[in-house]
């Protein structure tokens, strides 16, 4: 198996796992962790493909439900320190980047032309 | 909102929002797709594949480029928050569009070999070492594989089940996958192309993205909301007479947090300054018809305990307040989520 | 933060009187600004180069000697009215493959290919048609073919792959093209170096390693940018065969 074989059967593991939690948590674990679920399953379908991105999140978030252990000041905490550090940092990043990618363009060199090192040997083949 | 999820709520705005954007994409792909050949007029044409790929492509770069400028936007200049209350439909249209840019690629530039062409994908090129002829396609996977998570995890569900700081927190990945977008055109079509209407465009997207961030971050460093010094657990907030009616006074409190004090009637009462919903701030909202709402998607609370209004089930937490003299003093706690706390009277003033 | 005289808009309620101007506004700039940068970017493209599939030409049928250099070419010695005898053609099998396989047992021997030309400037390759249709023994002895020797040069240029380069990908070579190049040259679709100015007539030669091994590893780091190279030089027919030297290759500075 080469490593591109490899990093995609891990990454057909990581959905495969993604299904077999998603499957559980849709058909009961959702109705026992919020109650605006109960009796809604139109939307349910949706939530598939969020599973099976970042299923390890949804296996800590219904432990951390199911055991009572959700710490309700948590919830009204954003992180706006964090959001307003991403918003000094990307400017600078993004012209980084850009002056990266320009200074290792190359431009034709029309004007090099071909040179003859030596003549062929007297004996070919 | 609460009340049972369904899988998208649309109302008026929502439709005039999502049509705007509809219009917009349509446009942008008609003409490259299928005015721009006719203007090109090619004896040797590109691609169709290649021609399309750069179409959705292009196009998907500039919708990131609009989406991540409507942040900072709207916090320079409060009359965008309009344009920030539904972006996430516009998010969900993006990863469409790239996931068509990156099918074309995979069934155009991948496909034919003897490999599978995800494989192929990943083997193709190995060029790490270097930056011109690095593997820019791997940056385009990873942007792609950013927008998928923040599109699959956009439904309210989610920012429920997770708590919106952790939700905040994911969708944060939209500044790596945008910084990732521009690293995938940087090292990849920016090499070749010998026209440069394209470079100026990108390179004057890419830096609208980034002077606004720097501005609005700026304008917050400068401007922002001011801590409250504790004084044996109670904070000074202000000057009762400071507060109009139907607004707030936001506090930072020595734990970080921030407190809206609002003014309704005559009456002062304290609650926490992030919305339930996406910790929005509630603090620079308004009262509406005798209850607080939302600046970001109209979520509304009774100011005296923190509860929306029946049918729905959020809430946010209190805190106790009173008068010390003129001044309006907050204790550092917070109560639960909900907590009735007596409004405290002032005298009217003009 | 908040100001008696904005409008606050909510929503699910109406949009208040005087923000919807300014919306109104809002929106007709973001239609503009995508109205504007998909005709702009999409109609200021690179032209590619003329090159492509002869479907107009129809299936060729001709016959020649088979040489791997180790590249399989055909040294055409019964040709057609547009295939004239002389010529030779690279070869290449349908998709992102060579046909070194099929030409293997064939070396030196005379042979009929059939298939497609792609055609690039004075360069020309076939991709054959599959199995014994599009390659097989001929009957006859094989003429003796002349190899010339052109001694040791210093060239600059690109590396690309034969098949996108002559037109089987519009555009088919630079960096945005490399990792496609890259799968191309793996399955042994023959390389094609690009000369900056044209050698004794032409600009494109086939290149292979060294001592007549295939391209080498090292190459592929410099697939689709501008470098320079020495290696020995011979023509084969109206082709160009550059044996290149790996340790000589070296990026061009700006």
């Amino acid at each position: 198996m080469n490593q591109a074989e490899l990093i995609l059967f891990i990454v057909k593991l990581w959905g495969a796992a993604g299904a077999l939690v998603a499957i559980p948590f849709l058909i009961f674990g959702i109705d026992r962790l919020d109650e605006d679920a109960r009796g809604a399953y139109v939307f349910r379908p949706l939530l598939v493909p969020g599973i099976l991105l970042i299923w390890p999140l949804i296996l800590w978030r219904w432990y951390i439900l199911a055991d009572g252990k959700d710490e309700w000041s948590h919830r009204y905490r954003p992180r706006r320190h964090n959001h307003q550090w991403f918003a000094m940092i990307m400017p600078v990043a993004i012209i980084v980047i850009i002056v990266a990618g320009l200074s290792v363009r190359q431009s034709w060199p029309a004007d090099i032309l071909p040179e003859r090192l030596a003549p062929p040997a007297e004996v070919s083949e | 909102m609460s009340v049972k999820y369904i899988p998208v709520q649309w109302n008026r705005n929502k439709w005039l929002y999502d049509a705007v954007m509809l219009v917009g994409v349509v446009l942008f792909l008609w003409l490259f797709i299928f005015v721009s050949p006719e203007l090109l007029s090619h004896e040797f044409p590109i691609n169709p594949q290649v021609h399309n790929a750069r179409a959705f492509g292009a196009c998907a770069f500039v919708m990131l480029t609009v989406i991540l400028c409507i942040g900072p936007l709207a916090r320079i200049d409060r009359r965008f928050l309009p344009l920030l209350y539904n972006r996430r439909h516009f998010g969900v249209m993006t990863v469409f569009v790239a996931i068509t840019h990156a099918s074309y690629i995979l069934n155009w530039y991948f496909a034919f070999s003897s490999s599978d062409k995800y494989e192929a994908l990943l083997f193709a090129n190995t060029s790490y070492g270097q930056l011109a002829g690095f593997p820019f396609e791997i940056f385009g996977v990873f942007a792609l594989l950013c927008l998928a998570v923040l599109a699959a995890t956009s439904h309210d569900f989610w920012m429920k089940f997770l708590t919106p700081p952790v939700w905040k927190r994911i969708h944060s990945l939209i500044y790596f996958a945008y910084l990732a977008v521009v690293a995938h055109v940087s090292l990849g079509i920016l090499q070749d192309q010998q026209n440069h209407t394209f470079t100026v465009i990108f390179i004057g997207g890419a830096l609208a993205v980034a002077g606004l961030h720097a501005y609005a971050a700026m304008l917050d460093w400068r401007g922002g909301d001011e801590r409250g010094a504790d004084i044996d657990g109670w904070i000074d907030i202000c000057d009762a007479g400071d507060i109009r009616e139907g607004f707030a006074k936001i506090k930072i409190l020595p734990s970080g947090d921030r407190v809206a004090v609002f003014r309704q009637d005559g009456r002062l009462s304290a609650i926490s300054n992030a919305c339930a919903h996406q910790n929005g701030p509630l603090g620079e909202g308004r009262v509406i018809d005798c209850l607080v709402t939302c600046p970001w998607h109209g979520f509304q609370y009774d100011v005296t305990n923190g509860r929306s209004p029946a049918p729905f089930t959020e809430m946010v937490p209190t805190y106790n307040i009173r008068l010390n003299g003129a001044g309006v003093q907050v204790h550092r706690d917070a109560n639960p989520p909900g907590t009735y706390v007596e409004p405290v009277q002032i005298e009217v003033t003009a | 933060m908040s100001d008696k005289n904005n409008p606050f808009f909510v929503g699910y309620l109406p949009v208040p009187g005087p923000l919807r101007r300014f919306l109104l506004l809002a929106s007709v700039l973001v239609v503009a600004t995508f109205l504007l940068t998909g005709l702009l970017i999409g109609s200021t493209q690179d032209e590619p180069p003329a090159s492509g599939f002869r479907f107009d030409y129809g299936r060729q049928t001709v016959t020649g000697v088979i040489e791997l250099t180790p590249y399989p070419l055909l040294r055409v010695t019964q040709g057609n009215d547009l295939i004239k005898p002389g010529k030779t053609l690279m070869l290449t099998s349908g998709g992102k493959a060579g046909v070194d396989m099929r030409a293997m047992g064939l070396e030196g021997q005379l042979a009929t290919v059939s298939g497609i030309i792609l055609q690039r400037g004075t360069i020309d390759m076939m991709q054959l048609r599959g199995g014994r249709q599009g390659l097989a023994a001929a009957e006859g002895d094989p003429p003796e073919m002349v190899t010339e020797q052109l001694g040791r040069w210093k060239v600059a240029g690109e590396i690309c792959d034969g098949k996108c380069l002559n037109g089987a990908m519009r555009p088919g070579r630079g960096l945005a093209h490399k990792a496609c190049a890259n799968l191309c040259l793996l399955g042994d679709v023959p390389p094609v170096f690009v000369s900056t100015q044209p050698i004794e007539g032409s600009d494109f030669m086939l290149i292979t390693g060294p001592d007549g091994t295939r391209l080498p590893d090292a190459a592929y780091n410099y697939i689709g940018q501008f470098i320079s190279l020495e290696g020995d030089l011979e023509r084969r027919g109206d082709i160009l065969v550059l044996r290149m030297d790996t340790t000589t290759m070296e990026l061009i500075d700006g």
